[in-house]
């Protein structure tokens, strides 16, 4: 459905992103996996053009298009088949929860209102937060708001919803409720793409695991050959270490 | 020292009808101001080439110079100015018979979109970049994003030194009665010359002002509160 060619990106030269190609099936469920600094939130931000990249093309149900030189009409047709889910959750501070879940459906997708606050509504209960419809996102907490942040980005009905470490920003005890409707989205066939350093999520609701390190993609794999045999020593290196509290996995 | 207070009282009353032209100045000015202002401000925040460099200079030179100058040089250039153009084309217009109130908007609305276009611009700074990109991402255009995300926001922060910097325009144009305007102040002095009775007539209008000042504060807290109704805490 998706295929990604040979992503290039530099910051005031230093190569972030050395070539980066994924293909992304629908239904999947890619996790993107790897180290600090590594390049995986870049590459993602790259898909949406919220970074530009210095080279390489996205294929989007058989229309290419250039990441480096996309006209404003390219990217903002890329963009209203994609959503993102942010790390800090981004909700728009001036709206509700429910017109922040509208926004899209009304403002750039013409939706009549009536339909989009239904659908808004529909959106909220899924994630469990119906009683918030009216709160602004200062009286939420923050895995209430990157709930309604999933439920923007799935409400607009897109062909892949991009997380950027939706969980990284939160409280222990404030992951589970958000990964939770992750899950969900997971098993309702929503095709997503996690960058994320929950290894459980990955190993539990990812098809398809990707390592990235350096800027480069070491590994890549279905979850299950991913975490029980692992094929590079860099790959293992870094679920030694992150598979401490996990090793009754191997 | 004596106060007349039937003379304080009498000037008062004719005063009065130098109101109008004070709020009409102030409006006037205003309507300049807040859009070019917000333009200024639009241009340097975006980093568009070059024209952002003239903006910051034309906001130097403005705030670098003082009020009183920049109305002596703009009073006694722009009606020359005028009347060479309109003796050039053959318009029907009396050059040096515009109305001073019109040069007068001119120079404060100019003046105050300097000032007005320093609070915009820090006021889109404090907006955190995340707000534009969600909005991106939504599917909405630039113009869209600005509308209704950023400047709703932005606005929260401006209004409190939107709100000084409009009162400061508004006592600032008692300096008008030097192009003859009868605003509150130019009819003040006015009175005031006949009988030698400044005190009163300035305790006048001083009163005036602190009113009309009292007045745009409660205008905009009302307006600040409806900004800032999004900024509750659970």
């Amino acid at each position: 459905m998706i295929t990604i060619n040979n992503v290039k990106k530099a910051f005031q030269g230093n190569e972030v992103l050395k070539g980066i190609s994924l293909t992304i099936e629908k239904n999947d469920v890619v996790a993107i996996l790897g180290p600090s600094g590594s390049g995986k939130t870049t590459f993602l931000r790259c898909i949406n053009f919220l970074e530009k990249a210095d080279h390489g093309t996205i294929t989007f149900d058989g229309v290419e298009t250039d990441l480096n030189k996309a006209s404003k009409k390219e990217i903002n047709s890329i963009r209203k088949k994609t959503a993102f889910v942010f790390q800090n959750y981004n909700l728009f501070q001036n709206k509700t929860a429910l017109e922040n879940v509208t926004e899209g459906l009304i403002v750039a997708r013409k939706v009549p209102k009536a339909e989009a606050e239904k659908i808004g509504k529909e959106a909220l209960d899924k994630v469990g937060l119906s009683e918030k419809y009216d709160f602004y996102p200062s009286q939420l907490s923050g895995g209430q708001q990157q709930r309604v942040g999933i439920a923007r980005a799935f409400a607009v009905n897109p062909e892949v919803i991009l997380f950027d470490e939706p969980t990284s920003a939160l409280d222990p005890e404030l992951i589970g409720e958000v990964l939770g409707v992750m899950k969900n989205l997971a098993k309702e066939g929503t095709t997503m793409v996690v960058v994320t350093h929950e290894m459980s999520f990955a190993r539990e609701a990812a098809t398809k695991v990707v390592f990235m390190a350096d800027g480069n993609i070491v590994e890549q794999g279905t979850s299950r050959e991913f975490f029980t045999h692992p094929k590079e020593e860099r790959t293992r290196q870094f679920l030694r270490r992150y598979l401490n509290d996990y090793d009754y996995l191997i | 020292m004596n106060l007349d207070i039937s003379f304080a009282i009498d000037t008062l009353i004719q005063i009065i009808p130098g109101i109008p032209v004070t709020l009409g100045m102030a409006l006037g000015a205003l309507l300049i101001a807040v859009p070019f202002g917000f333009l200024l401000a639009l241009v340097r925040v975006n980093q568009i080439v070059i024209v952002d460099k003239i903006a910051a200079l034309y906001v130097s030179f403005i705030r670098g110079t003082p009020i009183v100058v920049q109305i002596f040089l703009i009073y006694s250039i722009l009606p020359a100015l005028l009347n060479q153009l309109v003796e050039k084309n053959n318009w029907q217009i009396d050059a040096y018979g515009v109305s001073p109130v019109i040069y007068a908007i001119l120079i404060f609305g100019f003046n105050t979109s300097t000032h007005l276009s320093e609070i915009f611009r820090s006021a889109l700074l404090s907006v955190p970049k995340g707000q534009k990109e969600a909005a991106y991402t939504v599917g909405l255009n630039a113009f869209q994003t600005y509308r209704r995300i950023i400047i709703p926001q932005a606005l929260s922060v401006a209004a409190p030194s939107m709100c000084t910097a409009s009162m400061n325009m508004l006592k600032n144009t008692s300096l008008a009665y030097m192009m003859s305007v009868m605003d509150i102040t130019g009819r003040a002095k006015a009175l005031a010359g006949v009988g030698y009775q400044y005190l009163e007539a300035y305790l006048d209008i001083f009163i005036m002002y602190l009113v009309l000042c009292l007045c745009i504060e409660k205008l905009f807290q009302a307006w600040e509160k409806k900004l800032l109704r999004y900024k509750v805490s659970a």
